[in-house]
């Protein structure tokens, strides 16, 4: 379970060599692995990300907004509404001056992933907008462009923790770029909460300023296995890998889950590129209750289902989120894991959710919610130091960081921290392909 | 048991674009003795055409008109895009390489592979698209009585490959194109003497081999799906596999080649493994060629001393 959702949106936008299984930039997650990069290994990443981002670059238009795009930007400061979601009412702050702060805000705002970092862009702002309307706090981003590079986001870090009234930051999207910006946010004790960064070992204690609101890759087998086994009532499931390490990985979390809960697990195993998954297909026995993909490709998870349907084959799929992708994926019936809802969904979200669509687009994923609770999460912590209208030191941020508890969030209930940095809890979802549409299930 | 019925059906239907793809590596090499290595590229640029096409004719979900029309347009339209993709590569690629060793036009085969599937990669970016055949013909239709389970879609490949290579059986023995095409693979020199415009028969070689690589590519589309721009690198390397196991430079040997690949691959895959069914596909060839180098059907080559 090595690459993050970022990496795995990247993978399928990047050219694959002929006869190499796994997409190039894998080649980037190995150098990536060590915990503080050598210059060779920069220079060597560096050479992998250019050579993916020519390749890549050369086949879409590079999206060229500037870090203060999104015209809407002025707009959702007047039209949003005051969240539902509002964190802790300013009866403090009431009679001092409001409080004043930068937070840094790091994310692809350009690039190959731009479209996923303009939506968290948007999210972020609409965040803060509405944090500042409901406190009364005067919380301003200083937005810097990774452009989803790990050498981009270094330097970024470097800006930023030399700036000293930024006091906290949120991002940087990606595991890879939390990894390289790791050293210089140590240092200088400058809280860093992702929204979207999955990789299990971002938590497991090397970056104690660190935090996220997105589950780590770890949750993924057990929460698929429990729902298989509980709600689709499996007895016998079949895993299917990719050939990846990222579903190598999660194949062997699930199958492990699969035991604990008395269910039989089959596996087998296909190359991305196979042309036909048909001969596959014909192995899937009638007994088995659901075919399990933790997969790269949604349009491989979507043609095996077709062929299911094709045999008369009567289990049932559930692809993992590499798999999420409403265009490509859309079985009926089918089930898929995400690592945050489809906030359209959520009770709780709506009013949000509305002011969004009206400031900016309803063209969002999965990606950029997390960004807005990210953004409490942060101000939240910002306020909580606030003395005569200035926050406290740094390290007080990430101190109070910790504490922080959002009773009721976009994402459909509370966060709060463990002390790892994890949100306490945290699950992966699972929608329902139903119409076409993606409904949230679990 | 009904394992493996289905396995028959999956064998036959990858077997049946397999044939069509060795036909042109078959064709081309017994006029030329070039191996044509971008061949699966070919295969790959049809896919496409048959997807923009489909496409512009307002995609699977609704299609501006009947399936029954706009399957054969697919074809055709593809046949002959990729045809005239075949013919240009000729001019370009070989043509200015006849007279050189026959290392040089190998080495251009493999540049212009790699250069036609950067080409797709900048048009079509890197994605994998699906044609969504099943929006057109749902996958439950067909034939679906006891074990048997064998779509429209199939059907169809199995049916159009079929009709295919009758037609070119046919073609080359009685047509004159046909004819002076097995003359000019016999000897050249004396088929130019005899007053036959070789470089045409060369170009329509081609053009045809290039055709069946465009029909195979759309079917492919239609029946797998996904089409994305390095396909055809393996589709390429079976199908050049297959017209060796058949005897390279002979149409029966093409097709039967086709069909001993297509069923290897989907039992290797169904009783063997998926993982390593490749492994398989590639001992049936080295078996063959150790056995029987020159092939099924092919013609041990006279050597004068």
């Amino acid at each position: 379970m090595e690459i993050d959702p970022f990496l795995r949106f990247y993978c399928e936008n990047i050219p694959h060599r002929p006869g190499s299984a796994e997409p190039k930039t894998t080649t980037t997650i190995v150098y990536l692995k060590g915990e503080i990069m050598t210059k060779g290994r920069i220079a060597a990443t560096l050479l992998a990300i250019t050579l993916a981002a020519t390749a890549c670059g050369s086949s879409k238009k590079t999206v060229t907004a500037g870090a203060t795009t999104a015209a809407p930007a002025a707009s959702a400061t007047t039209a949003a509404p005051a969240a539902t979601t509002a964190a802790p009412a300013a009866t403090t702050a009431a009679k001092a001056a409001p409080c004043s702060a930068k937070i840094g805000f790091m994310g692809p705002f350009t690039g190959d992933a731009a479209s996923i970092g303009q939506e968290q862009l948007n999210w972020g702002k609409l965040g803060l907008a509405d944090y500042n309307k409901a406190n009364g706090t005067d919380f301003a981003f200083v937005e810097t462009d990774t452009k989803l590079d790990p050498a981009e986001a270094t330097t970024g870090a470097q800006k930023l923790v030399s700036d000293n009234s930024v006091v906290a930051i949120l991002g940087p999207a990606g595991s890879q770029e939390v990894e390289a910006v790791g050293p210089a946010m140590t240092a200088a004790n400058l809280a860093y909460v992702s929204p979207s960064a999955t990789r299990t070992s971002l938590t497991a204690g090397k970056l104690p300023s660190f935090a996220r609101v997105v589950p780590n890759d770890d949750a993924q087998g057990p929460t698929v296995a429990k729902f298989i086994a509980e709600k689709i009532a499996a007895k016998k499931v079949l895993i299917i890998d990719d050939q990846t390490s990222y579903s190598t990985g999660l194949a062997d979390s699930a199958t492990a889950a699969f035991k604990t809960l008395n269910v039989t697990v089959a596996r087998e195993s296909i190359a991305q590129k196979s042309t036909d998954f048909s001969s596959l297909v014909s192995k899937v026995t009638d007994d088995t209750g659901a075919v399990f993909l933790p997969w790269q490709l949604a349009a491989n998870a979507q043609q095996l289902g077709t062929q299911l349907k094709e045999q008369g084959k009567k289990a049932v799929v559930v692809g993992s989120d590499g798999v999420y992708s409403p265009k490509d994926f859309s079985l009926e019936g089918a089930y898929v894991t995400s690592f945050a809802p489809d906030v359209r969904g959520v009770a709780s979200a709506a009013a949000v959710v509305a002011a969004y669509q009206k400031a900016y687009d309803d063209k969002f994923g999965t990606f950029g919610p997390p960004v807005y609770v990210a953004a409490q999460l942060l101000a939240t912590a910002v306020k909580t130091t606030c003395k005569d209208g200035k926050p406290g030191a740094r390290a007080d941020v990430t101190a109070a960081m910790k504490k922080v508890k959002l009773d009721n969030t976009i994402l459909g209930g509370p966060v709060a921290l463990d002390d790892k940095g994890d949100v306490v809890g945290a699950k992966f979802y699972l929608s329902q392909v139903k119409g076409g549409k993606y409904t949230l299930v679990a | 048991m009904a394992q493996f019925v289905q396995l028959v059906v999956n064998g036959l239907t990858l077997g049946s674009l397999y044939a069509l793809i060795a036909l042109g590596y078959s064709l081309v090499y017994g006029v030329l003795k070039l191996l044509n290595f971008a061949h699966g590229e070919v295969y790959m640029i049809g896919s496409f055409i048959g997807y923009g096409v489909l496409q512009v004719l307002g995609g699977s979900a609704s299609p501006s008109v009947p399936v029954g029309i706009l399957l054969p347009l697919l074809m055709l339209v593809a046949a002959l895009g990729a045809g005239l993709v075949g013919v240009a590569i000729e001019r370009f690629a070989y043509r200015p390489l006849r007279q050189s060793p026959r290392i040089a036009p190998l080495v251009s085969a493999l540049g212009t592979s790699f250069f036609l599937q950067a080409t797709m990669l900048l048009v079509v970016g890197a994605r994998i698209v699906r044609y969504e055949s099943e929006k057109l013909i749902d996958v439950s239709s067909g034939i679906h009585a006891g074990v048997l389970n064998i779509s429209v879609m199939r059907m169809m490949v199995i049916g159009v490959s079929a009709v295919v290579m009758i037609g070119l059986n046919i073609f080359m023995k009685r047509s004159k194109l046909g004819k002076a095409m097995r003359a000019t693979s016999y000897d050249p020199e004396a088929a130019q003497m005899m007053g036959m415009d070789v470089n045409r028969v060369v170009m329509v070689t081609f053009f045809l081999g290039s055709a069946l690589a465009g029909v195979a590519g759309v079917m492919s589309g239609l029946v797998y799906n996904r089409v994305f721009h390095t396909m055809g690198f393996v589709a390429g390397l079976k199908g050049f596999t297959a017209s060796v196991v058949g005897g390279i430079g002979s149409i029966q040997g093409a097709m039967a080649g086709g069909l001993i690949i297509g069923f290897a691959e989907s039992f290797a895959q169904g009783y063997v493994s998926t993982t390593f069914y490749d492994v398989v596909v590639f001992v049936v060839l080295i078996g063959f060629l150790l056995t029987r180098p020159r092939g099924l059907f092919g013609v041990p080559e006279l050597k004068k001393v």
